[in-house]
């Protein structure tokens, strides 16, 4: 069987170098993006820790809706995501495995209306701007839901999410829905606008996680693990009153904003750290747990067409990381 | 019946002679109000009140409890928002008073407080007592309540007299201190709050000149605020590499095919249809293909650059092969040249002169692609600061940068068309006034180059006057 032994030998030989772009450890490339959650990232890239954890990292800085985007393109290792549109992309274009809860949203992301506009309810007919199929637009059809209007009792403009303080100022629309900075701008930009929708009214539809391709992750399980654990450096760093100062000059850096400017962000994103973040890994079907506030974005998804068939949540979601963060 | 009295010339009428051109001098005028008159148009604007100047700009700002929204110095409120502010302060104020009063102050603790002292530094920085890099240094903001307390209420802004109470009030509270600052030695009772000052201002996107002067100073000539930001000359080299690089691109491929398709008839049948109707296919149209083949860095750039100039590259070059006078070609036909000899020392040195200027309009069009290129895949160069400061509504520092962009498109156009007189002296051509004057002055350089090396060495005539 001399032919046998030969082939089981050029295959393994392949399979080895199939194997070689792993072990050559190229940076994780990841994209961030402008939310608050997200942004806590440069702390850990600024200070160092990537490096001093012994895991090469390369954050590259773009929209949100880019960053997808990029991701699909299969340009980067992990992108930084909402649960929402995790399952969106996943359903249209290529799923990946949320790693590391970040956050969730508690008032960041706003439905602004022009002034004159007190409640959500007056915008009946009236035009939102909002990025259509991303997590604004689940927040907008939320706000919608509870002042018991649905989808087609207004008229939706199509804006990139960046795009939208400019685009309210122009009154060519009457409401927007963004997260911040973007909504805090546009609440600035147009004195007297007011937010007559916020995630604070609604806690735990929106979790943002470090979504990782699941290619990936199958083969640096151990770098994953790394910047998991920097994850919980850079919180319990956060969460100490004394560092608030410096840490709000590096975050405040990344998006242009004064540290005066940044501070009431944190309000609006709960930070979580790692105590509560095992809570919410815990599987139930409330909003205080990841898979239930997926599945419930799930079925969303389907009624709006974003894809025709349920997707399974679980697979969608890792909690071994956070378990294992030392 | 008194005759009509002959007129005699009036003193304007020599500017408005019809058909005749102005006098060099007169000329050299009008060039220098072209650009006087937008300047002044700008300054009056921007400096006398009454023309216009519907906001606030905030000199003194302060946050109010309960509300995300942040001023700070420099923002524009509308002139009917800002008196509903500066209330909201004012309120705040008078709840202190009012709990003082009542004998069981507020303790909103020491960290707002430290926060509330920080509200001065907008002062500091408009009367110049700090330095944008000071302005987060705690000890140098206790020293400015220190000398607004000691009487300096500084010239701009200066503090209004409800500001020197508050101003007054807070230091006896916490005097104390002294040298050794520290936050921790702030009083937990509620200090008071600076209230809110402004000035009438235009809208945020038309900063006066003098703004526009600073903020491009600080943003071209100082160290940016993140040092792992790119410095604006970086940026400016990026773009241009983008620009030169996708022109470059395209004239390597484009001039020889053109040339072909002037000289001959077969191969403008076989691609100039095609190209005259892909030419009419937006470039941008093509940015998220050219993101997928090409990534998101430098090269999807350049080959948006490459398709937005390619195409009119070819159809503009190859009419102006077509126009070369004919005669010069039967002329070498009846003196037995042949294919190869009539294409590279008739046809190509016939056309150099026109390509050159072909070629000079055709790098102005790669220009104008450069602002979308950039925002494509991931966002850089110039275009990237214009894009995140217009989002920040920071134009002062916009207006800069899109000035750069002109600048150095007009002054690469102006030193290409004052060499062309250099490059092809036979065309018996002088370069027109206003490009010689810009060259020569930023051109010190090449002018020694074109002194020293292409007179002497290239000139024929020269190196014969030499051997004498």
């Amino acid at each position: 069987m001399k032919f046998a032994r030969f082939a089981s030998r050029a295959l393994s030989g392949l399979a080895l170098l199939a194997t070689l772009p792993f072990t050559q450890a190229e940076p994780l490339k990841i994209g961030y993006s402008d939310w608050p959650g997200w942004i806590a990232w440069e702390i850990g890239i600024k200070k160092g820790w990537f490096e001093d954890a012994g895991v090469e990292v390369d954050f590259q800085w773009m929209d949100y809706v880019a960053s997808m985007d990029a991701y699909v393109a299969g340009q980067l290792d992990a992108v930084c995501m909402t649960n929402g549109d995790a399952l969106a992309i996943g359903g249209t274009g290529k799923p990946s495995v949320g790693i590391v809860i970040n956050d969730y949203s508690n008032g960041n992301d706003m439905l602004v209306a022009a002034p004159g506009i007190d409640s959500v309810s007056e915008l009946k007919g009236k035009k939102i701007g909002v990025e259509e199929g991303f997590v604004a637009h689940l927040l907008a059809l939320k706000a919608l839901e509870s002042a018991g209007l649905g989808a087609d009792d207004v008229e939706w403009v199509n804006v990139p999410t960046n795009e939208t303080p400019q685009v309210l100022a122009t009154g060519a629309v009457d409401a927007i829905a963004a997260w911040q900075p973007n909504s805090g701008q546009a609440l600035k930009t147009v004195s007297g606008s007011s937010p007559v929708f916020t995630s604070a009214d609604a806690p735990g539809i929106i979790y943002d996680l470090l979504y990782v391709s699941s290619e990936s992750l199958e083969g640096r399980r151990d770098d994953w693990q790394k910047v998991a654990n920097v994850w919980y450096q850079i919180v319990e760093y956060i969460n100490n009153e004394n560092n608030i100062d410096e840490a709000l000059e590096i975050l405040s850096a990344r998006v242009a904003l004064s540290p005066e400017e940044y501070e009431p962000f944190f309000k609006g994103t709960k930070i979580l750290p790692l105590r509560l973040a095992k809570k919410v890994w815990e599987d139930n079907d409330s909003l205080k747990s990841v898979y239930g506030s997926s599945r419930i974005v799930n079925d969303f998804n389907v009624d709006q067409g974003v894809y025709d068939e349920a997707l399974n949540v679980e697979s969608y979601l890792d909690p071994s990381f956070t378990k294992a963060v030392k | 019946m008194p005759s009509a009295k002959p007129k005699g010339p009036s003193p304007f009428s020599h500017w408005f002679a019809i058909g005749k051109p102005l006098s060099p001098r007169s000329r050299t005028v009008l060039t220098i109000f072209s650009f006087i008159i937008p300047l002044a148009l700008w300054s009056a604007v921007s400096y006398l009140p009454f023309l216009w100047h519907p906001d606030i700009k905030l000199t003194i700002s302060a946050e109010r409890e309960g509300i995300t929204t942040i001023y700070t110095r420099g923002d524009h409120l509308s002139r009917e928002f800002f008196p509903q502010f500066e209330a909201g302060v004012q309120a705040e104020n008078q709840a202190v008073f009012e709990a003082r009063e009542s004998g069981e102050e507020l303790t909103p603790g020491r960290r707002k407080n430290l926060k509330t002292l920080r509200h001065i530094s907008a002062w500091g920085l408009g009367n110049g007592y700090l330095t944008p890099n000071e302005a987060k240094d705690d000890k140098l903001i206790y020293q400015l309540w220190a000398r607004a307390a000691g009487g300096d209420f500084g010239t701009s802004p200066k503090l209004s007299p409800e500001n020197i109470k508050v101003v007054k009030d807070n230091w006896i509270r916490i005097q104390h201190i002294g040298d050794k600052f520290s936050s921790r030695a702030l009083p937990n009772e509620a200090l008071l709050k600076l209230v809110p000052q402004g000035k009438r201002s235009n809208p945020v996107y038309l900063p006066a000149p003098h703004e526009v002067v600073i903020a491009g100073y600080y943003d071209l000539f100082t160290e940016q605020r993140d040092p792992d930001d790119p410095s604006m000359w970086q940026r400016a080299l990026h773009s241009m590499k983008i620009v030169f690089g996708g022109f470059l691109l395209a004239a390597l491929v484009g001039v020889p095919l053109a040339v072909l398709c002037g000289t001959y008839d077969f191969f403008s049948r076989i691609f100039e249809p095609f190209i005259d109707f892909f030419r009419y296919l937006p470039a941008p149209a093509f940015s998220t293909l050219l993101v997928a083949i090409f990534l998101a860095h430098d090269a999807p750039k350049i080959a948006l650059v490459f398709v937005g100039t390619f195409f009119q590259l070819v159809l503009v070059v190859a009419n102006t092969t077509r126009e070369i006078d004919r005669s010069l070609i039967e002329a070498s036909q009846t003196l037995g040249a042949d294919q190869r000899n009539i294409l590279f020392r008739v046809v190509v040195p016939g056309i150099l002169p026109q390509l050159y200027n072909d070629l000079r309009i055709l790098l102005g069009w790669a220009w104008t692609w450069l602002v979308i290129a950039e925002l494509i895949g991931v966002k850089s160069g110039l275009t990237e600061f214009i894009e995140t400061q217009g989002r920040w509504r920071n134009f002062d520092r916009v207006f800069p940068v899109i000035f750069l962009i002109g600048f150095i498109g007009f002054f690469t156009d102006q030193i290409l068309s004052w060499l062309r007189v250099f490059l092809f002296k036979w065309t018996g051509e002088t370069p027109n006034a206003f490009s010689r004057l810009v060259a020569s002055s930023v051109s010190a350089g090449p002018r020694w180059f074109q002194r020293e090396v292409l007179d002497q060495r290239l000139d024929p005539l020269a190196e014969r006057r030499n051997r004498k």
